[in-house]
């Protein structure tokens, strides 16, 4: 057991960030019903904003100073490509969300060079010994600062007035607006913490491995994590990003040597079967059409 | 009328008399050689630097050296994003938007790549070389333009395992190696010979080039526990991570790489986890002074304004490229020969040549240059030192 447990704590500590990406990604779809296939992007641009405020400040305070960067860049998102798209399909916007990947991608490369950047200074170190095994500073700090925000958002999602309001507009937007709520300041800031989630996720996978466009790769991860939790319960978002993320632990300690790459195919194949059993993911709602 | 028109034509004939020499100066064709390099991707950091190698040196060729025979050495760039797809449609477009008496050399990128094309080049006759120093390259009966200008993977492990059997007999070894061509191509050959040498390869890992998190690679590498581990297929994009997710999980083994893990920006991204990395390197550091060609091109970068600081040892190995490929364009067109097949055959000819000492000769066996030595990366110095003088692998 003290064998595989180096692997579980590994495992969670990237189901942390999993987790966190995904809650950003269905707290807008959950919103607003869009897909948002730039949120890879989102934690790049985050991570590549952490990395840039960490020339200036210590590590710490990079990071802070970030998020409400973070939070702003999610608004202005909302303002020029979701918001004069409101109204028509809602497929317009996701195509948008595609081309604003792209776009982001060669962007970032265009500022600050395609070359892998490391973080100047680090997180104080909070790594131990638990008897046989170490638990890096990483896992700790990802969970400390995932789970607690994960959790915090889930609350405030439920029982905040804000929460209420968001929930009321996805149900029925015109009914919401109709009501005299504030929709359009509401969603915006949906954008922005859906944005500044991916940045401290961002900012955590840079303060491990450093700033590179190839940080985009974790974004393909949200799918799979999304889906298995359901596409609109943010409480499934995080669980399915820790179930995920032990899962590829496992897959990497015992079926790496045996079957090598398949690990990277892992998250896709536990959806797939996922799906066959519970077509809605975990703890999504079942959608009744009537016609 | 009949004047207007007699003056006309006067006046036309005689701006093309006076046109006249700078026509025929531009009608001196200029010599091109096309370099496909990974300016994004996972080793951009390499194909950048790699870049800056190539256009110094082609700048050093055409205006220190007097280009080759009175015509202007061309350069051609182009990303492969190291990509295969990608980097065969450049090779397509350059190919064959420019002419074969021109177009007289391709450097191109990975091992992928490189295999890919090889059928093409070697039907073309065109001059190919690549950052690639893949075994199957280096076959002049199968691929007889295809030049490798290094030690081929192979190679640089027979180098590792010797100095790994001088360290320790019986010794535990590690393949730890990416899932791309570049990681692949000498992991047979090595297995074979750790097993004829009395080594025990005791575990084998592919990873992705580059990742984010290496501590599933190291847990795996604890409990398999090498004395030594070798790192194939990266070109610093994964080595820093491994080193010091190896430190902070307490492995006790000496890691080595070869050509492309050689470079020092891995001591100042794996900090102290870097400390006694052994690699293969047949090049020169830009911070040996003693070296003619070190000494010419901080000269050159300093007259063009360029910044002298240190450059990457991928700009030296680019540097060694097109030094030695101008050298042996200059005798072809000496001897009157400027074409592919001339170029081939004065590169064949180059022993006597040793890039104002960026390499050890140009004397190619079997296509490669089957020398190198080894260095072991120090902390304290910020530096890799030799630990061996040069070792010949054939």
């Amino acid at each position: 057991m003290s064998d595989l447990l180096p692997y579980l704590i590994g495992g969670l500590a990237n189901g942390a960030l999993y987790g966190l990406l995904a809650l950003g990604f269905v707290l807008v779809y959950r919103a607003t019903s869009v897909v948002n296939f730039a949120i890879g992007e989102f934690l790049l641009v985050g991570a590549y904003l952490t990395y840039t405020f960490a020339l200036f400040l210590p590590l710490p305070l990079a990071m802070l100073a970030a998020l409400p960067a973070a939070f702003l860049f999610g608004i202005l998102v909302e303002r020029g490509f979701v918001r004069p798209l409101l109204g028509r399909n809602v497929v317009a916007v996701i195509m948008a969300t595609i081309g604003l990947a792209s776009t982001l991608d060669g962007g970032v490369q265009l500022v600050w060079g395609p070359d892998l950047k490391y973080l100047p200074g680090n997180l104080p170190n909070l790594g131990f010994q638990a008897g046989e095994v170490f638990v890096s500073s990483r896992a700790v700090w990802n969970l400390l600062l995932a789970l607690p925000l994960g959790l915090g958002l889930l609350w405030l999602l439920r029982r905040s007035r804000y929460g209420i309001l968001v929930r009321a507009i996805s149900e029925r937007e015109v009914a919401a607006l109709a009501l005299g709520i504030p929709t359009a300041r509401i969603l915006a800031g949906v954008w922005g913490v859906s944005a500044l989630l991916a940045t401290l996720a961002g900012a955590l996978l840079a303060v491990a491995s450093g700033v590179g466009p190839n940080l985009v790769f974790l974004g393909l991860k949200v799918f799979p994590v999304a889906i298995l939790g359901g596409l609109d319960s943010v409480g499934g978002a995080l669980l399915a990003g820790f179930i995920l993320g032990i899962l590829e632990a496992l897959s990497q300690r015992y079926l790496e040597t045996v079957l090598p790459g398949f690990t990277e195919a892992l998250p896709f194949l536990v959806v797939l079967l996922v799906l066959l059993v519970r077509p809605y993911g975990l703890l999504g709602e079942r959608q009744i059409e009537r016609v | 009328m009949k004047r207007r028109e007699f003056l006309r034509k006067l006046g036309v004939g005689t701006l093309t008399a006076l046109g006249m020499p700078y026509i025929a100066m531009a009608q001196a064709k200029p010599v091109k050689l096309a370099a496909l390099l990974p300016l994004t991707g996972p080793f951009a950091f390499a194909g950048n630097a790699g870049r800056e190698g190539f256009v110094d040196g082609v700048d050093y060729v055409n205006e220190v050296q007097g280009g080759i025979g009175g015509r202007k050495l061309e350069l051609i760039i182009e990303d492969t994003g190291y990509d295969v797809a990608k980097g065969t449609a450049a090779f397509n477009r350059v190919v064959s938007r420019e002419r074969p008496e021109e177009l007289l050399f391709v450097y191109g990128d990975s091992t992928g790549l490189s295999k890919a094309l090889a059928p093409e080049i070697a039907r073309m006759g065109l001059p190919y070389s690549a950052t690639s120093f893949a075994n199957e390259l280096a076959d002049p009966k199968t691929y007889p333009t295809i030049f490798v200008f290094g030690p081929t993977y192979n190679d640089m492990m027979e180098a590792l395992l010797r100095q790994i059997r001088l360290q320790k007999g019986r010794a535990k070894i590690a393949l730890v190696y990416s899932n791309t061509e570049f990681g692949r191509d000498p992991i047979p050959y090595a297995k074979e010979r750790a097993k004829a040498l009395g080594m025990e390869v005791v575990h084998e890992e592919v990873t992705p080039p580059a990742f984010t998190d290496a501590t599933p690679v190291v847990l795996n590498l604890r409990r398999a526990n090498p004395d030594f581990v070798i790192l194939q297929g990266y070109a610093l994009s994964a080595e820093p991570l491994i080193l010091r997710a190896a430190r902070e999980q307490g492995l006790q083994a000496q890691f080595m790489g070869t050509y492309y893990s050689a470079e020092l920006a891995l001591i100042q991204r794996a900090g102290p986890a870097a400390e006694g990395f052994t690699v293969t390197y047949h090049n020169a550091y830009w911070y040996d002074t003693l070296v003619p060609a070190v000494d010419e091109m901080r000269k050159f970068r300093q007259r063009k304004g360029r910044d002298t600081s240190y450059r990457p040892t991928y700009y030296m190995g680019s540097l060694a490229v097109v030094l030695a490929i101008a050298e042996a364009m200059r005798r072809a067109a000496g001897a009157g020969k400027l074409t592919r097949a001339g170029v081939v055959e004065y590169l064949e000819k180059l022993g006597d040549y040793n890039g104002l000492g960026l390499q050890r000769s140009y004397q190619f066996v079997n296509h490669r240059l089957p020398y190198t030595k080894l260095y072991r990366a120090s902390v304290k110095d910020g530096r890799f030192n030799a630990i061996t003088d040069w070792i010949k692998l054939a």
